[in-house]
């Protein structure tokens, strides 16, 4: 065997990119042989194409972790085939936002990677977050109680997940500067316009990646049972001040009270769960249709319906991955920022990932967050790889870091 | 196909996906454990791996591993901790500017010494430079091969001397190696050059201590620990040799 063919065989995860492909094209050819569809026999190729150049061709481009790549591309291309089996024409947009959102990924991983100063980037993005998260006040309209979305022509943009991104970079940065008052009147300031919107999902989400960031930047105990005691509060207040959050409470202490009516959403959810048992009821012979937004927040129900509960185990096993992933990057850094930052990513997809599939299996009340990679939509879908491409980033200037060290030693390791 | 037909093999199909998916979970797993594997073993080989160089307190002789990025201070989660005299609990952050070297940002003015003069904003050490935090002198030494500028040679007291007898400019000396914000103030700036300084005497119009007399300080103190650690070797008795070593001599 030739020294090439050699390293070939020995690259890490070879042939678990080679499962997820055989995975990808056997479930999607499953579809076309079901509708007879050229669509169906197309992505039954292209989906499995697409992960391999997102992982094996991004990670030659560019310095990366394929482990996180290829864990990422495995969800984004769940996503499309569960919203293609149940709604092609959401399916195909989604392929298409995944799409962009890998170019978006790159994007965000070589502006971690090459960006010397973030002094005055992040200045800008405080100032244009309030700004994005003022928008929805001024020109939205109200959707289930909240009023967080706002249209440019057909297009509905969600702000709130784009300024996830903006909190997460400016947050890191002023606590890695020791401004911890600056952040906190930032995150505050972020906190009470998505208050105004009545988006208390994502508020609590933005709560808790603030209460980590904090924590792990200054290791204080005090501020951790200060934290603990002001978001017990905050959720008191919350539940006293809004009408939705009351009842979202009281269906999720007894949804079968109202079961055609206010509870009907997670009733049918549960249903669909246990009618999937352990193995699924088959792809493409399930009527997960009837739960109320299955394409968004019930997506999880989705898959263990058709799939089953030992594939949701899988999918929450890569979830708990891509976290340790993340949480190994955070470790590996060399400075403050990019290490909160890591570790800041990495608190918002565990975050993010409980607080929906929490919801989904009657574990803690239902909010309006989408499950990352998978659920429908533009914004979230962009804005979950984007989070994964600051990732990419910190791993690549590790991997530099590394090299640096290797080089050092090479010279004697020593002094001048 | 039929429904019938599309039924039993989806049905089988089920089992295949979830295998498919926990052979997946498995080999994502081993992989996981594998980089961590390879990272430790990787970083084994580096002993001075995310370390740029180190801080040696030239009182007590101790060093302490420099990273890229910290804060100096008595705190006990400082990355440089110092104990003494008019150390500050955060007494100063730095951080590695590459092509520039190590940024000293002081928290407050008057406490840090940069190469024997006083802090009044964020400075730059290099190879050498000697950084006075509260009561300690600190050295600092990055390792060869970092991109940052070479370091001015260090002038010898008889230099000193020398050039207070002005047989040598100046404009030869450089402030101990160590340059300060704002940008424009040149690396190689004349020390105290605007005139107002006294430079035979031990410190300057502002009662500042000069360079020169910190220098000589340090040199004396690096000769008394270095005396006293003489002294201590002297005064110590010979090791007892062992029974068996004894037996082996004779033999």
């Amino acid at each position: 065997m030739s020294d090439r063919k050699k390293k070939r065989a020995h690259e890490p995860g070879r042939n678990t990119l080679l499962a997820m492909m055989v995975f990808f094209f056997l479930a999607f050819f499953l579809l076309a042989l079901k509708d007879g569809k050229w669509e169906s026999f197309a992505l039954s190729v292209v989906v499995p194409a697409i992960i391999y150049v997102g992982t094996a061709g991004i990670s030659h481009l560019f310095p990366s972790d394929r482990l996180l790549l290829s864990l990422t591309n495995f969800l984004c291309a769940l996503g499309v085939l569960v919203l293609y089996r149940l709604s092609p024409s959401r399916g195909m947009s989604q392929a298409l936002n995944y799409g962009v959102g890998v170019g978006c990924m790159m994007l965000c991983a070589m502006l971690v990677r090459y960006v010397r100063s973030w002094k005055w980037l992040t200045g800008l993005i405080m100032v244009g977050s309030i700004g994005l998260l003022a928008l929805p006040l001024l020109i939205g309209k109200e959707t289930n109680g909240a009023k967080n979305w706002f249209y440019i022509g057909s297009y509905s943009v969600q702000p709130s997940e784009i300024v996830k991104l903006a909190l997460l970079i400016s947050v890191s940065y002023l606590l890695s500067q020791r401004k911890v008052i600056l952040s906190l009147l930032f995150a505050g300031a972020c906190l009470l316009m998505l208050m105004l919107q009545k988006d208390l999902g994502t508020a609590l989400l933005y709560f808790g990646v603030v209460f980590v960031l904090l924590y792990t930047a200054t290791g204080s105990v005090p501020l951790l049972i200060g934290g603990v005691a002001g978001g017990a509060a905050a959720a008191v207040a919350g539940y006293q001040m809004f009408a939705h959050v009351k009842k979202r409470v009281a269906i999720w202490l007894n949804p079968w009270a109202d079961s055609d009516g206010a509870g009907y959403q997670i009733v049918q959810s549960l249903i669909a769960i246990v009618n999937g048992g352990a193995w699924g009821v088959g792809l493409g012979l399930g009527n997960a249709q009837v739960i109320p937004e299955y394409y968004n927040d019930f997506i999880f129900s989705v898959i263990l319906h058709e799939f089953g509960l030992v594939f949701g185990l899988v999918v929450l096993c890569m979830y708990l991955f891509i976290i340790i992933r993340g949480i190994m990057i955070a470790r590996r850094c060399r400075t403050v920022f990019h290490a909160l930052l890591a570790t800041g990513c990495a608190s918002l997809i565990a975050l993010q990932t409980f607080v929906i599939i929490g919801g989904n299996i009657k574990l803690i009340p239902l909010t309006g967050v989408t499950l990352p990679f998978i659920s429908y939509g533009g914004t979230s879908m962009l804005c979950s790889l984007c989070v994964i491409g600051l990732l990419q980033g910190v791993a690549s200037r590790n991997k530099a870091g590394v090299r640096e060290d290797r080089e050092l030693a090479m010279q004697g390791g020593d002094t001048r | 196909m039929s429904s019938e037909a599309y039924e039993i093999l989806a049905l089988l199909m089920r089992y295949v996906f979830a295998l498919i998916g926990v052979l997946i979970v498995f080999r994502s797993f081993i992989w996981l454990r594998k980089d961590a594997r390879a990272y430790r073993k990787e970083i084994a080989a580096l002993p001075d791996a995310g370390l740029i160089g180190e801080i040696v307190d030239l009182d007590t002789g101790k060093a302490q591993p420099l990273p890229h990025e910290g804060v100096i201070g008595s705190a006990r989660e400082c990355d440089i901790r110092v104990k003494g005299d008019y150390v500050l609990r955060r007494h100063a952050r730095f951080e590695f500017v590459e092509g520039k070297g190590l940024k000293i940002i002081p928290a407050r003015r008057g406490l840090t010494l940069l190469g024997g003069v006083e802090m009044r904003g964020p400075g730059y050490a290099l190879h050498g430079t000697q950084l006075g935090i509260g009561s300690h002198t600190l050295r600092v030494r990055l390792f060869a091969g970092l991109n940052v500028p070479t370091p001015a040679a260090y002038p010898e007291p008889d230099t000193i001397l020398d050039a207070a007898d002005e047989d040598i400019p100046w404009t030869n000396i450089t402030v101990e190696n160590a340059y300060y914000l704002p940008e424009e103030t040149p690396a190689d700036a004349v020390p105290f050059g605007d005139g107002t300084r006294n430079y035979d005497g031990n410190y300057d119009d502002d009662g500042q201590m000069t360079w020169q007399y910190a220098y000589s300080l340090d040199e004396l103190r690096q000769e008394q620990a270095k005396q006293a650690w003489i002294d201590a070797q002297e005064d110590e008795p010979a090791p007892r040799e062992s029974r068996r070593r004894r037996r082996g001599r004779r033999e």
